[in-house]
């Protein structure tokens, strides 16, 4: 079985096995509000990834102990289809999809301005259709654009984009198969006004220079996906349709 | 507690239908425009896509080695089945399989199971030991009325797309599944007090009973399902039969053109 260092992943001219430059990130695209029973929604490619994501809400919290009596809740369920990755996948919750669901959950609740709905829930159903390394940045990314399309008031949208670690060269956006014999993942949520980070992840081995070399891919990525973002939000509401 | 919504919606589509009138101006028998695109989804062997109005349904074609079941030792197995997950509408909660969920995934399979599109020997690759077990899942995003058709539609058409995987399972070459024939869904909601062809949301909600019919190529049943409270007589059925031969034929026409692309 391979593992780390057995594969090789750049080639001799320094180039991605894609073809892709070391802080060159996979084309993404953004389309807002395609789902007509939703409040809100986005689908959002990355690569090869394929993430949707509807938003319903506010509306009452049931049962009533998840209620907080000065903020809305947000409720994440990340969610992969059975057919979205090379072994289908049996369809249900597990470990994997319970813990993305809590923290993007957590890195949602951080910009949606939640005091202004008390004793409400914000759901936010986060699918993955196809599944090629970086579904929960997709994801996110997805679920905030829903969320602005949904109308909720926000802070800042977030942007989800990885950097890591390749025969021990940082890269910036992981593909499949730099993910399943790199070094390194490091997810995160990136509030691109603000300049903040609401979203942390991260496995393998990095240094403190490669985690700072990591993040300013990630950050310079951001910027790019957020242009991507905005314009889809504003493409949805051109011509007054809506 | 009475549902006020759906008593004034039932009162306005009995209003309508006296004039023969349905909410969104269609006819009596007209269905809404379907976009049904294939091979959609990277990681699918089989894929497709399918927009009716404003429902959008998926469905993925998957591969798995399997035991054959000890009493049909040379057949492979198929299975359907459709999950209703809450990012389709507001009124599905998280949870295990709702029977709403399994009833669709069911009609779905028994029409095209029962159709014989899928010759189940052709799947097996030692007899006894290993056969092809065919998954079909089909993933509801949007539920604007009528997901039965969609779903039915968008499983047969990511089946005809489908490639047998041997290479990545080392049993062989890949190849294209052979599927012969498309099954094909019709459904029908009493709305009104008559049947309509092709139920909107607000259709459902304000409905009764619904009918759902699958043909196969030669016009032959293979699937029939009633849901919801409500009863019929055969005369107001040989009528929707009628309908439904027309529409199935309608939408295998365009299963067929899709592929030629």
């Amino acid at each position: 079985m391979a593992g780390y260092g057995d594969v090789k992943l750049l080639r001799d001219d320094g180039l991605r096995l894609d073809g892709r430059k070391i802080d060159e990130m996979r084309p993404v695209t953004i389309e807002a509000g395609i789902l007509p029973a939703a409040d809100g929604s986005a689908m959002v490619t990355h690569g090869l990834n394929v993430a949707v994501a509807a938003v319903y809400g506010p509306m009452e919290a049931h049962p009533r102990k998840i209620q907080r009596q000065d903020r809305a809740v947000i409720d994440v369920r990340y969610n992969m289809a059975p057919f979205s990755t090379s072994d289908r996948i049996r369809p249900g919750f597990n470990r994997r999809s319970r813990e993305i669901s809590k923290v993007t959950a957590e890195a949602l609740e951080s910009v949606v301005l939640v005091e202004r709905y008390p004793r409400s829930k914000i759901r936010v159903e986060i699918e993955i259709l196809a599944a090629e390394a970086g579904t929960r940045c997709a994801g996110l990314t997805a679920a905030a654009v829903a969320l602005a399309d949904a109308g909720i008031p926000m802070r800042d949208l977030i942007v989800g984009v990885a950097s890591g670690k390749v025969e021990d060269t940082v890269v910036l956006d992981l593909d499949k198969a730099e993910d399943n014999y790199g070094q390194a993942d490091l997810p995160v949520g990136i509030l691109p006004n603000t300049g903040e980070v609401a979203f942390l992840q991260m496995d393998g081995d990095l240094s403190p220079d490669e985690f700072n070399l990591a993040m300013e891919y990630n950050f310079k990525a951001a910027a790019e996906i957020h242009v991507i973002m905005v314009d889809a939000l504003k493409r949805r509401y051109e011509g007054g349709e809506n | 507690m009475v549902e006020l919504v759906p008593t004034l919606l039932r009162q306005e589509l009995t209003r309508l239908a006296e004039d023969d009138i349905r909410l969104d101006g269609r006819g009596q028998w007209e269905g809404r425009e379907v976009d049904l695109e294939v091979n959609c989804l990277y990681n699918a062997e089989g894929s497709a896509k399918v927009v009716m109005g404003k429902t959008i349904v998926y469905a993925g074609v998957k591969f798995e080695l399997r035991t054959p079941w000890p009493d049909r030792p040379a057949q492979g197995s198929l299975m359907c089945s459709a999950e209703l997950r809450p990012v389709a509408h507001r009124k599905y909660e998280p949870g295990p399989p709702s029977p709403e969920s399994i009833e669709l995934g069911r009609v779905v399979d028994r029409g095209i199971r029962e159709s014989g599109c899928i010759d189940m020997e052709s799947l097996c690759i030692v007899p006894g030991e290993k056969v092809w077990g065919v998954m079909i899942d089909i993933h509801v995003l949007s539920d604007g009325g009528n997901i039965f058709d969609a779903c039915g539609l968008a499983a047969i058409a990511a089946l005809r797309t489908a490639i047998v995987p041997a290479e990545r399972f080392d049993v062989g070459e890949d190849y294209t599944l052979k599927v012969k024939g498309s099954p094909i869904m019709a459904s029908f909601t009493r709305v009104g007090g008559r049947y309509v062809y092709d139920p909107s949301e607000e259709e459902e909600l304000g409905g009764d009973e619904r009918i759902h019919i699958t043909l196969g190529d030669e016009g032959h049943l293979h699937s029939l399902q009633k849901g919801l409270r409500g009863v019929f007589t055969p005369a107001e059925f040989a009528e929707i039969f009628g309908v439904a031969h027309l529409r199935c034929a309608e939408l295998r026409t365009l299963v067929a053109n899709q592929e030629g692309n």
